[in-house]
This record gives structure tokens, sequence and C-alpha cells, in this order.
């Protein structure tokens, strides 16, 4: 008697599913009661959620792109200024780093090691 | 408002962490003066100070993260190292009770009759008030585990039942631990079985008043939409605190209780 009831039970459960699967996306206070970030994240945070759904990284949270640093690659450095200091790591497990700024302009090369820096300017979502 | 270049928080000039020091200092040496000369002015007003400081800066961390939006993703990370740390260190603290009860019963001297538990001790039975306090613990596990899935997908109501079930389990944990040190047969005062046994358990009972009281204001919290689906970290610190207290009350009862007795 209770198994006939689970049986039906379940079928019921399977087919109400199949005939209206529910949009995750319009699960917010209307639906469970609890917001999610999209509709009550703020200040910083909802910057940063924001930058992160379109691919940005405003913030240089993420580890920098890597480029080759030859003339035709030059390493993009960003810069919220016209200038940036540089420090070039020039071989792996350099303990030595060698310091430099970074003007506006021309690419520069690293004093020790030649690879070719060049600032790029960088935008803040204030 | 932001005009850093990085997702970090520096956070604004703030008078708690002088208030809580002036309070830790009134507290401890409120205290030895309480020992000593029979006053207890200085430590009640330590203990007031401290009250209010942890009020005031535990609210301030809400209105910067919840209100203000400065808990990002690398600032998250830090508070979760920052929790994952003191919880390792309240390890080792509760690590160096269980060496000295360890110490004592695995190599019982002859003033305790050369055996554990010591003679004349009657200790509690494991399988009475014990076992059902690891019952109501090991329940508020599931039902802590159960309000954060709830948070998870965005149920309010199962959020707050089961919030509030974890901490009413916290609460009955506490009494029954509160009748079961009324009606102990041995006292704190009973050689080393008793100095084991009530600072062991003692430190531990304060640590689930602690960590119901952190589960009452992430309550409080949740039910003022303080938390949502995805970041409710302050909810989740709770959570791993009352873990981290309920695996502390089976060792205890495994070494205590259970092998002790």
């Amino acid at each position: 008697m209770a198994a006939r009831l689970l049986l039906r039970g379940a079928l019921r459960a399977a087919t109400t599913c199949r005939a209206a699967p529910v949009p995750a996306l319009t699960r917010g206070m209307a639906a469970g009661g609890i917001p999610t970030d999209e509709e009550q994240a703020t200040g910083m945070e909802r910057i940063i959620m924001k930058a992160m759904q379109e691919g940005s990284d405003p913030y240089s949270m993420m580890k920098p792109k890597e480029y080759a640093g030859s003339k035709a690659d030059p390493h993009l450095v960003p810069s919220i200024t016209n200038k940036r200091i540089v420090g070039c790591v020039c071989e792996e497990d350099n303990t030595a780093v060698v310091w430099f700024w970074l003007h506006q302009g021309e690419p520069q090369r690293c004093p020790s090691c030649g690879s070719h820096y060049q600032l790029v300017a960088h935008e803040l979502p204030h | 408002m932001a005009h850093q270049a990085h997702a970090y928080h520096m956070v604004d000039p703030s008078p708690w962490p002088l208030t809580g020091a002036v309070a830790a200092l009134l507290v401890t040496s409120g205290t030895a003066i309480w020992f000593h000369f029979n006053s207890t002015i200085l430590m009640t007003l330590g203990t007031m100070l401290l009250l209010l400081t942890m009020y005031q800066w535990w609210r301030d961390i809400i209105r910067e993260g919840t209100f203000q939006g400065h808990h990002t993703p690398p600032v998250q990370k830090g508070l979760r190292y920052g929790m994952i740390l003191f919880i390792t260190s309240e390890v080792f603290f509760f690590l160096g009770f269980f060496w000295a009860f360890y110490h004592s019963s695995l190599a019982p001297t002859p003033d305790l009759g050369g055996c554990w538990p010591p003679a004349g001790i009657t200790t509690l039975d494991p399988f009475e008030v014990p076992l059902l306090n690891t019952a109501v613990l090991l329940a508020s596990g599931v039902t802590v585990t159960w309000a954060h899935h709830s948070i998870m997908e965005g149920d309010r109501k199962p959020a707050i039942q089961s919030l509030a079930l974890t901490i009413l389990l916290g609460f009955y944990f506490t009494f029954l631990q509160g009748l079961e040190y009324f009606e102990a047969p041995f006292t704190i005062a009973d050689g080393v079985y008793g100095s084991t046994f009530f600072v062991a358990t003692g430190f531990h009972g304060l640590h689930v008043i602690i960590g119901s009281t952190f589960l009452a204001v992430c309550l409080l919290r949740q039910i003022q939409y303080h938390f949502t689906s995805e970041h409710h970290f302050g909810f989740e610190a709770a959570a791993w605190y009352w873990h981290f207290v309920d695996v502390v009350w089976l060792f205890l009862y495994i070494s205590i209780y259970w092998w002790g007795s």
C-alpha cells in the first residue's frame, strides 16, 4: 500500500519536473527569499563582481599576462598614471631584481636583460 | 569611494583595538586583585569594556562588509585564512589539556592508588547523559549543514529554521552539561581527576557557549537579509567553529568519559 503511494508520488514528482522547468536565474528574493550577490552586492565587491563577469581585471587580482618581451611582443604594463616602477626578474630564480621606472611613450628595455616593456593606460572603474 | 588600484581593504582608523587591549589588561589584573584583595570592580569594568569592544568591533566589520561592500574576493580569502588559523590555535589550546589528562591517566601515581580512575572516584556513566550530549552535538552538526545548504540554495525559511534548531541543540547541550556538573559525585578539587575533568570539559562548555552566541548572531543577520546565496562567510566561519567544538567533544567523550572511566 505504502509502496504504491510512494511510486505514484514519485511519478507525479517526475512528471511535474519535466513539465515546468524552473529557470535558474530568477531564483532571487521573489523565489526562495535569500538575495543573490547580483541583487545585493554593493561597493567594491559589486564593482569587482561586474568586472569579473565581463572578463576584465581592473584591480589586478589575477596573475599578469605573459609576454615574450621581444620588440614585437613587449611586456604590456598597465598604469593609472604616466609612469610605473617595473621589477624585472631577468632569469628564473634570480634573486637580484632589476628595478626601473617605465615611462609613457616608447617601449623601454630592461638595463640588464634587454626585455621590452611598454606602458599602457589603465582605467579604474570608480 | 574607490580611489584604490587594488582589491584589498585598507581599514579606517578604529578605537576598538585599543579598548580591547585595555579591557584585556583590566580583566587580567582585575582577576588578580579579586583573588588577593577581595574587590571585583576592576574585573567587572574590564569585562564590560571587553563586551562593548566585541560588540562594536564586529558591528563595524558587518558594516564594512555587508553594507559597504569592502569584502571583495581577496579580502574574504584573508578572512578565511584568519578563521582557520584561529581555530588551529584553539586546537593547540585543547591539545594541552588532553596532554595533561593523558600524562596523569596513562601512568597513575601511587597517591591515586596506581590506577585510573583514581581510587575513590566514582566516574560518570559514559552511556547516560554524556552519550545523549554526543548525540545532541552530532545532530547539531547535521542541522548547521542543513542551514548552510539552505542558504546556498536561496531557501530563507529552512535556513532560519535549521539555524534556530542548531542553536537550540547547543543550548540543550549546555543545559545538560550544567545538570551533570551539579549532580557529579566529584569536584574540581578531587585530585588530578577532578582538575583534568573540569578544566577540559569546562573550557569545552565555554566554547559551546561562544559557538552558540556566534550562531545566534548569524541567525539575526540571516533574518535581516545580510547573507546572499553566494556570500555568507560570517555563517561559514560560525559553522566551522561549531564543527570544531563538536570534534573536541568527541575527543573528550572518547578519552575522558569513556576510556577514562
